[in-house]
């Protein structure tokens, strides 16, 4: 059994099932995101860990010890919530001590602990404030503080760093990881943001349908994604995705793209005669502006995204598809539409099935 | 489809005691588009505002094409305006909604049928065109908005904050469209955003406000690698650029971590004659995350470092890798391929092209590049 | 300062002039003797007198015919210790219900609060009369017990309803946090949501603290000269024989003492924000 075992966790809401049948095992130490698009119920997973509310069904356990019937106080789980959730009439020090005075510790441990923690997230200088007079980051800090001050044996991040400024929010993704290892928690993080998802997890875990579609490492979410549901969560711009058939024929096996033939490699002659989705990201997407054997089309925008190009193309039958390059290139001062010729590095070919979006 | 300028224009509110806007001065091109960025209370919608004829203008002039706008009203001035509150009509269908500018210029309906289902189909709102406002979603009233000024013909397209609501899958998309449709349609359009990806992605030149002030009007490669001062540098960018504090030493820089102790050395040759950057003068050092090269292969020209990896995010279609020299910390972007576990030692190169030097005081920019080793001549 | 606030200004001074000056009035008469209230014209000069003071505190007040024992005293002590109590009980009750009614969302939870506060709105006199008639067989007419408890219908709802609007803007993630830290739920109860919700009870506090002593037909109805408030004790002064105005001026000031003081020691309560930025927005 892993450290933190959940199996066929349930919860509705007025017949509406928010959380249906999730299962998933968490390695002591291991950092797993939670993404999940807004509404999906991050929000309610996390609080059946912590037991705000009742499951309606399911187990959690907690090194081999099961939870999922205990009081929040007894489940060792410390918690960051989104909106900090700090004792207004309490300076940062004593919301930060708050989970120690609980247990009987000596006032002379809370206060070594409390100011250690504290200076590994550098608010030790405003220990003495009330929460009012905290600046947004330092509030998010000592919410963190205060979740990993009792060294509890699970961590829950609710999205912490979604109310704060941008600049910090950078800064701190880069931080937290730093700081989480040093207290060697098993962290369960959920985010609205796949880029932080990835960035942070050892794993992400995409919620969907009140259960886990897919739990993994960062790369093979990115590169395997199991539907096109998944697939279309991660990446911006999102994955380009066309309804195709392909055909194996004496040439070989083939589709038709934006009203072109695309030769596939031989391992995809299983494919002949279905109709499925294709899909392929932005990046696996060349394009060139002198005429080739690829599919023409036209650039009709290029939008600069940091240091890459992100073009739009359009094509035959309606077809639109996203393009990116890094910027240096012969593209960059382009403006208006052009004709362009593309290639699909079909190394990086993703097929779905039609009928239920499962990868093929 | 026409020019704009603005020449000193200012705002300032009764019983305030600052400028809300001060002395902006700007010629937008016909057909340009430019953005107006900055983060909230920095007088961009102020200025977008007096534009329009909402607001009235305090000092200066705008001038639409060769007409001088600043006593006409709104109606007067052929502008089309998208707002940061949607200001829907509720009584009116969706579709009227956004033919009501084109009906007031007496377009003919046919005509009118035909743009009304093509701009809907470009912004994906053809299911919602015979809905009422109040019924629909507020992204979806944003596209409305958004339709209803992009449709008409104006001589200058004000949109404000056009985009903020709009579902993540979506933006992309939208983007990518909304520039070809302004671009095709040879539309002069001013954004108002806070969003500083959303200005690089539309904007032919973009300019950063901050406190009423103008910081910089540039190409969002411009603003990108060669910021005017340290406020444009950290606000343009993602990750951030990389500014360390640092100062001049023996014709070269000596980069300084937390606690005030030198991290390293740069190899970039200095020249005091010039009496800016004198020894012992007090810099920040900007380097974009993108012109770090992380794990060059070969020594390469420039400073080479050894840096300890602190994180890496793998991204998908790249990886920002953030390391520390002898407490320095820095954040570089690669490729997807690169390979820098945790806490491994990972060579960099940071070529003397990408570094830019900021005056630690007034922030202002010393050398912006990309005139080579920064060596600055009396 | 322009022509619109100088016009304020004076408007405010008028409108206050226009409430406070009859029971400034009537402060002034309470330390004058009766020939300076009997004086025609009337002067805001005079040389005051604590007489009526020691008159009231005494219990024997002087007539136009001699002297009267009223035991006005006794009737400030019944008041608070009424009022009092009062409060108290209902805020031992009315609190905790007042949290379960915020927090938990059980069927029939509207209804109930609703009816609660529906006491309110009945007029008293429907209730009392078979309340008299109950209260006398079971001994609990003209007793501190019986009237306290026949109070709580003033007094909880107040509670029951102030309490609980504040109690819905504590936020819940706050009580979780401190559970989460290990605290039982009492203890989150005690530590975190009462202190939170302070404004909110010390308003029902003193509302009801003022419902309850202003009370008049309970106390007359359900009561007689053991328990008899202020309120029911004012009718002595009304006798054919006319007390000295002064007298009742001191009288009346007395009665508006408690709760004036009460109103002062709780504002510091009052204005103290909810959650003092300890949540976002």
């Amino acid at each position: 059994m892993a450290f933190l075992e959940i199996t066929g966790l349930s919860k509705s809401f007025k017949d509406h099932k928010v959380i249906n049948d999730l299962s998933i095992g968490i390695e002591k130490g291991e950092f797993l995101a939670v993404f999940g698009p807004s509404g999906c119920g991050k929000t309610v997973f996390l609080r059946l860990i912590a037991g705000m509310m009742p499951a309606d069904s399911g187990e959690i356990d907690i090194d081999g010890q099961s939870v999922v019937d205990a009081n929040p106080e007894d489940r060792d789980i410390g918690m960051a919530f989104q909106n900090y959730a700090l004792y207004p009439h309490m300076t940062a020090f004593d919301n930060i001590a708050s989970p120690l005075r609980s247990r009987h510790v000596t006032a002379a441990e809370v206060d070594a602990r409390v100011k250690e923690t504290a200076r590994m997230l550098r608010i030790d200088h405003v220990l003495d404030h009330l929460p009012k007079a905290l600046s947004q980051g330092q509030k998010q800090r000592t919410a963190l503080a205060r979740s990993l001050v009792g060294r509890p044996s699970v961590v829950l991040l609710d999205d912490p760093l979604r109310n704060v400024d941008a600049k910090i929010r950078y800064e701190m993704r880069f931080e937290l990881p730093r700081v989480l290892r040093r207290y060697e928690s098993t962290v369960i993080y959920v985010t609205q943001d796949y880029k932080e998802a990835m960035a942070l997890g050892d794993r992400v875990a995409v919620l969907v349908d009140g259960a886990f579609g897919q739990a993994a490492a960062p790369h093979e979410i990115y590169d395997s994604p199991s539907t096109i549901r998944i697939a279309r969560l991660f990446g911006d711009p999102p994955i380009n995705l066309l309804p195709v058939r392909p055909i194996t024929g004496a040439a070989g096996t083939e589709m038709s793209v934006a009203g072109s033939t695309v030769r596939l490699p031989a391992d995809r002659a299983a494919l002949s005669g279905r109709e499925c989705m294709f899909g392929i990201r932005s990046e696996n997407v060349v394009v060139s502006l002198e005429p080739n054997n690829g599919i023409p089309m036209t650039l009709d925008a290029i939008t600069p995204v940091n240091n890459r190009l992100v073009m739009l193309l359009g094509g035959n039958e309606g077809t639109e598809l996203f393009a990116s390059c890094p910027q240096g290139g012969p593209m960059d001062r382009l403006r208006g539409r052009h004709n362009a010729w593309i290639t699909l590095d079909l190394a990086h070919a993703h097929f779905f099935d039609n009928g239920n979006g499962a990868r093929i | 489809m026409s020019t704009l300028y603005l020449d000193n224009v200012s705002k300032v509110y009764d019983g305030a005691p600052d400028r809300a806007v001060d002395s902006l001065s700007m010629h937008i091109e016909d057909g340009e588009i430019v953005a107006l960025l900055g983060s909230s209370g920095c007088g961009k919608t102020t200025s977008l505002r007096m534009v329009a004829g909402l607001e009235s203008i305090t000092d200066g002039e705008i001038r639409v094409g060769n007409r001088v706008v600043n006593a006409l009203r709104p109606a007067q001035r052929n502008v089309a305006m998208a707002f940061e509150t949607y200001a829907l009509y509720p009584p009116l269908r969706v579709r009227e909604n956004i033919a009501f500018g084109l009906l007031r210029d007496r377009v003919p309906s046919g005509e009118i049928e035909k743009r009304v289902k093509q701009i809907a189909a470009m912004l994906e709102i053809t299911d919602l065109l015979d809905r009422y406002p109040p019924s629909i979603s507020g992204g979806a009233q944003q596209r409305v908005s958004l339709a209803r000024a992009l449709i008409r013909n104006a001589a200058v397209h004000l949109l404000d904050e056009p985009m903020s609501q709009l579902e993540p899958q979506l933006r992309a998309l939208l983007r990518a469209r909304i520039k070809d449709y302004i671009i095709a349609h040879k539309m002069t359009t001013v954004v108002v955003t806070h969003d500083q990806t959303e200005a690089i992605a539309l904007a032919d030149r973009i300019a950063v406000m901050e406190k009423g002030l103008l910081q910089q009007f540039a190409t969002p490669h411009d603003l990108q690698d060669r910021p005017a001062n340290l406020f444009v540098a950290s606000f343009i960018g993602e990750p951030p650029m990389n500014l360390f504090p640092a100062v001049v030493q023996d014709g070269g820089i000596a980069v300084l971590n937390d606690r005030q102790e030198v991290a390293f050395h740069m190899s970039v040759a200095v020249s005091g004659a010039s009496g800016k950057l004198g020894d012992g003068k007090r810099i920040v050092v900007g380097v974009r995350p993108h012109r770090i090269g992380l794990a060059p292969g070969e020594r390469a020209e420039g400073t080479n470092l050894v840096g300890e990896v602190t994180s890496n995010h793998w991204l998908g279609d790249q990886c920002q890798v953030g390391f520390q020299v002898r407490g320095c910390h820095v954040i570089a972007v690669g490729g997807r391929d690169v390979h820098a576990p945790m806490g491994s030692q990972v060579p960099v190169a940071i070529s003397g092209e990408a570094v830019r030097i900021f005056d630690a005081e007034s922030g202002v920019a010393i050398d912006q590049g990309p005139e080579p080793a920064a060596s600055l001549v009396a | 300062m322009n022509g619109k606030s100088v016009l304020r200004a004076v408007a405010l001074t008028l409108i206050g002039l226009f409430f406070l000056f009859p029971l400034f009035w009537v402060v002034l008469m309470s330390f004058m003797t009766n020939a300076d209230i009997l004086r025609n014209p009337p002067s805001p000069f005079f040389t005051p007198t604590l007489h009526n003071y020691t008159a009231l505190v005494s219990g024997n007040l002087g007539t136009n015919v001699g002297t009267q024992k009223i035991d006005y005293m006794l009737n400030l002590f019944n008041s608070t210790v009424l009022s009092g109590f009062s409060v108290i009980l209902s805020l031992i009750l009315g609190v905790p219900a007042a949290y379960a009614f915020a927090r938990y969302k059980f069927r029939l939870g509207e209804d109930m609060a609703f009816t609660l506060l529906s006491f309110r709105f009945a007029p008293p006199l429907l209730v009392l009369l078979p309340l008299l008639m109950y209260f006398q067989s079971i001994g609990l007419y003209d007793t501190y017990f019986g009237l306290v408890w026949v109070y709580q219908l003033i007094t909880l709802p107040l509670v029951l309803w102030i309490v609980r609007g504040y109690f819905e803007d504590v936020s819940e993630d706050i009580e979780l946090a401190y559970r989460l830290d290990g605290h039982s739920w009492l203890r989150t109860f005690f530590r975190i949501s009462i202190p939170l919700a302070r404004p909110g009870i010390a308003a029902a506090a003193l509302l009801s603290f003022i419902f309850a002593w202003n009370n008049f037909i309970f106390a007359l109805i359900l009561g007689s000269s053991g328990v008899q408030p202020v309120t029911v004790g004012a009718l002595a002064f009304v006798t054919a024989s006319g007390i000295e105005y002064g007298q009742i001026a001191a009288a009346l000031v007395f009665s508006i003492m408690p709760t004036l003081v009460l109103a002062v020691f709780t504002q510091r309560y009052l204005v103290e924000g909810l959650s003092l930025g300890a949540i976002k927005g």
